[in-house]
């Protein structure tokens, strides 16, 4: 019985404890990748309808032979720090498993060591992105999917070389439309009944009272 | 128990303090049965049905039953169909936390006065146009979710659905015209926890229909306006229904309501005062605020806390959350039985016990959920919670008929409306800040349970005990007649005015507990028959 009670309590507490061993942290991935995207800073961009042409390539400075793990490129649009103000699921933490920093994937793309040549890639904002500044992050994953590297359009504070995007609102004119008929009829309906029922009972009352009740 | 219309607290006439003996039916001895009366379900006097039968649709007593019931099922769909849509939404509209959080507690608050408005209006239509005209003009607002595009329209737009939970009053006016006292207070419980689940099914619905809308080819911005269309398209459905097929008595519509028995009209003025000075009134709008009030709010947020905390899919947060708001199924009409099985054995002492330990430990609970850092035992803790809250709902309202039995209308609508205000608060204090994150919201929510439980302590009955105190030993203080005459004055009781509270008094001897066949004579009852 007594073990029986030390297993409870034990599950009990191990639920307070969190366990965050052998995730990757982003200070730790070093940053020896260039990444360019087209928007120039403070530029207002239209989901659905713009255009954004990323650009990346190894960094010059870099040791030989320091990329012969990289497999393969995520480039991801990112949140700035003003668009996650009082927005906690945009949260920036460094254990990138937590990290929600950057949410809308752009594209990803196979990396090649032997080829030294800047690639790129022009994608049209997707119409779920929500209005907001943003910046540029590209992964750099091995062959057993974690992240070894990254690089991003702006610097380490996130300050510079922002980017605007401005939502779709989402409202169609034949959504609006339908709405004010259904709420119309709503409203017609009820107050129909309502005033074909009052003289009904008129009716009632008054044949009532003829017929000498 | 000829109960006079249109008089105050009439809107819950023919309650009695046996309500929560859940009983399905009426054996004839003890209410006999209108035989000349042709209706599927037998009926007594007045025409109500003595018998609850749950699968029958049989006109007029439970097709009125089960329009009743769905009606306010629609309307907690479309006050919470926000809740689990929270995050595309955000995007869509470009909210902060505090945008959400305001948005949550306008979407309670409304229903605070337009249940007190309600009482009037089924006293004025009658229920069924109470009900058809609440439901059917606050389908536009639902509707206007289309038009929203900023953090101001949504709060606007959430507010006034929020004002559609008034169906509660039409509800259980409805039911108590159709059903015999001695069984309503299973028909109401059960009515209003089935209508309390909506708050469940919608986190269920609401992402499912986004899902086949985003499938079906629209993009998520518009696909969640689009999914707004279904509660709006219930409502209207409702509407009509409750009025094709309603009605609102047994023997036909308002317009044939006649005034039975003595017209005793009682003075607004006074029933609010007997109401508003009776110290355990005020007690259990706090504790009610405390249960209820914390379910409705876990009913806005819990959806969105799984969607962020657990990495989830928003139809697995959806499910998860559902399972909050559906165990109202059990939960509820559970703390009503328990707060019965209580009181068989230890009296009123009981029924408090009862509601301290379920209120608390759903306290406690909730304080769990908000440390869990897994997600099966967040899924746990947050089943032990619902429970905890909702039981300690059923069981507030086993208590809340003996409190007054003149001003029993008014302290029912008081404690529901602390209900909606403690969820008000709740949400204004811990989800609509950034200075807490949702699960440190939660954590700190579960100690104010548990604190704000606390008050219970100090409800006395002079008859009964308390939860810790005997009843009194003055001979005359100590009988059930004195506390609910008490309500009544000396002139009042000389014109008979009291007879009911003091049938009630006789009744509620059965709160004594085991006690109840040593209770002494009482010196000074007056006789039944003046």
């Amino acid at each position: 019985m007594a073990s029986n009670g030390f297993l409870l309590a034990a599950l009990f507490l191990s639920c307070f404890l969190g366990f965050s061993l052998g995730n990757i942290h982003l200070s730790s991935l070093p940053r020896t990748l260039e990444v360019t995207a087209s928007p120039k800073p403070g530029q207002v961009l239209k989901a659905g309808v713009d255009k954004i042409r990323v650009t990346w390539v190894l960094n010059g400075t870099v040791k030989a032979g320091s990329d012969s793990s990289y497999k393969n490129i995520k480039a991801k649009l990112c949140y700035a720090p003003v668009s996650q103000v009082d927005r906690a699921w945009r949260k920036t933490e460094d254990d990138l498993k937590k990290d929600k920093t950057c949410q809308f994937d752009i594209v990803e793309k196979p990396y090649n060591p032997a080829n030294k040549t800047a690639q790129s890639f022009e994608w049209t904002v997707e119409r779920d992105v929500p209005t907001g500044t943003f910046f540029v992050r590209a992964y750099v994953f091995n062959s057993a999917g974690q992240e070894v590297a990254y690089g991003q359009t702006t610097d380490d504070k996130k300050g510079t070389n922002l980017f605007q995007i401005e939502s779709i609102t989402g409202r169609h004119v034949s959504l609006d439309i339908a709405s004010v008929c259904f709420s119309a009829f709503s409203v017609v309906s009820l107050f129909g009944f309502f005033f074909i029922d009052k003289r009904k009972a008129k009716k009632a009352a008054a044949a009532a009272e003829a017929s000498g009740h | 128990m000829g109960d006079v219309e249109g008089s105050p607290g009439s809107s819950m006439h023919g309650v009695t303090g046996r309500e929560q003996t859940f009983a399905f039916s009426v054996a004839s001895p003890i209410v006999p049965t209108d035989t000349t009366a042709k209706f599927a379900l037998p009926v007594d006097s007045e025409h109500k049905a003595k018998v609850f039968r749950l699968w029958s649709l049989a006109n007029p007593h439970m097709r009125t039953f089960h329009l009743s019931w769905i009606s306010f099922f629609t309307c907690f769909v479309s006050t919470f169909a926000a809740a689990p849509l929270v995050p595309i939404i955000r995007d869509n509209l470009n909210l902060t936390k505090v945008d959400i959080g305001n948005a949550g507690v306008t979407s309670v608050s409304g229903s605070i006065f337009s249940r007190l408005v309600m009482g009037a209006v089924c006293d004025l239509l009658g229920p069924r146009y109470g009900c058809a005209f609440l439901i059917m003009l606050s389908a536009p607002t639902v509707f206007c979710m289309s038009f929203v595009s900023n953090a101001a329209g949504y709060i606007a737009v959430r507010f006034m659905i929020g004002f559609s939970l008034a169906t509660f009053v039409s509800c259980q006016y409805w039911m108590s015209t159709m059903f015999n006292s001695q069984i309503i207070g299973l028909v109401n419980g059960t009515a209003a926890g089935w209508g309390n689940m909506g708050g469940g099914a919608t986190q269920l619905i609401m992402p499912l229909l986004y899902d086949v809308i985003q499938r079906a080819g629209a993009t998520p911005f518009t696909a969640w306006r689009i999914a707004f269309f279904i509660p709006g398209f219930l409502h209207v459905l409702m509407g009509i229904l409750v009025l094709t097929l309603g009605q609102d008595l047994p023997d036909g519509n308002l317009a044939s309501l006649q005034k039975k028995g003595n017209v005793a009209k009682d003075k607004f003025s006074n029933v609010l005062w007997y109401a508003v000075t009776n110290y355990r009134t005020w007690i259990f709008v706090l504790l009610y605020g405390y249960s209820m009030g914390v379910e409705l709010s876990t009913d806005n947020v819990i959806a969105e806390y799984f969607y962020d905390r657990f990495d989830l899919k928003l139809h697995t947060a959806g499910i998860i959350a559902a399972t909050f708001g559906m165990a109202n199924l059990v939960a509820r009409p559970f703390g009503g039985y328990a707060s019965d099985v209580a009181a068989r054995y230890f009296g009123m002492r009981g029924r408090l016990w009862t509601l301290w330990i379920l209120q608390t430990a759903g306290g406690v609970f909730c304080m769990w959920l908000g440390k869990a850092t897994k997600l099966p035992i967040a899924i746990v803790a947050m089943i032990l919670f619902s429970i905890g809250a909702q039981a300690a709902c059923g069981a507030t309202f086993g208590i809340i008929p003996f409190i007054s039995r003149r001003s029993l209308g008014i302290i029912s609508g008081l404690t529901g409306a602390g209900g909606n205000f403690g969820s008000g608060l709740t949400q204004l204090v811990f989800f609509s800040t950034t200075k807490y994150s949702t699960d440190t919201g939660l954590f700190l929510m579960g100690i104010m349970i548990v604190c704000c439980t606390l008050p219970i302590t100090l409800v006395h009955f002079p008859q009964w005990g308390s939860m810790f105190l005997p009843p009194t030993k003055h001979v005359e203080k100590s009988t059930e007649e004195f506390y609910y005459g008490s309500e009544w004055t000396e002139d009042e009781k000389k014109k008979g005015l009291h007879q009911q509270s003091i049938k009630f008094a006789e009744n509620s001897r059965s709160e004594r507990g085991r006690r109840v066949a040593s209770a002494p004579t009482p010196p000074n009852t007056t006789p039944s028959h003046v």
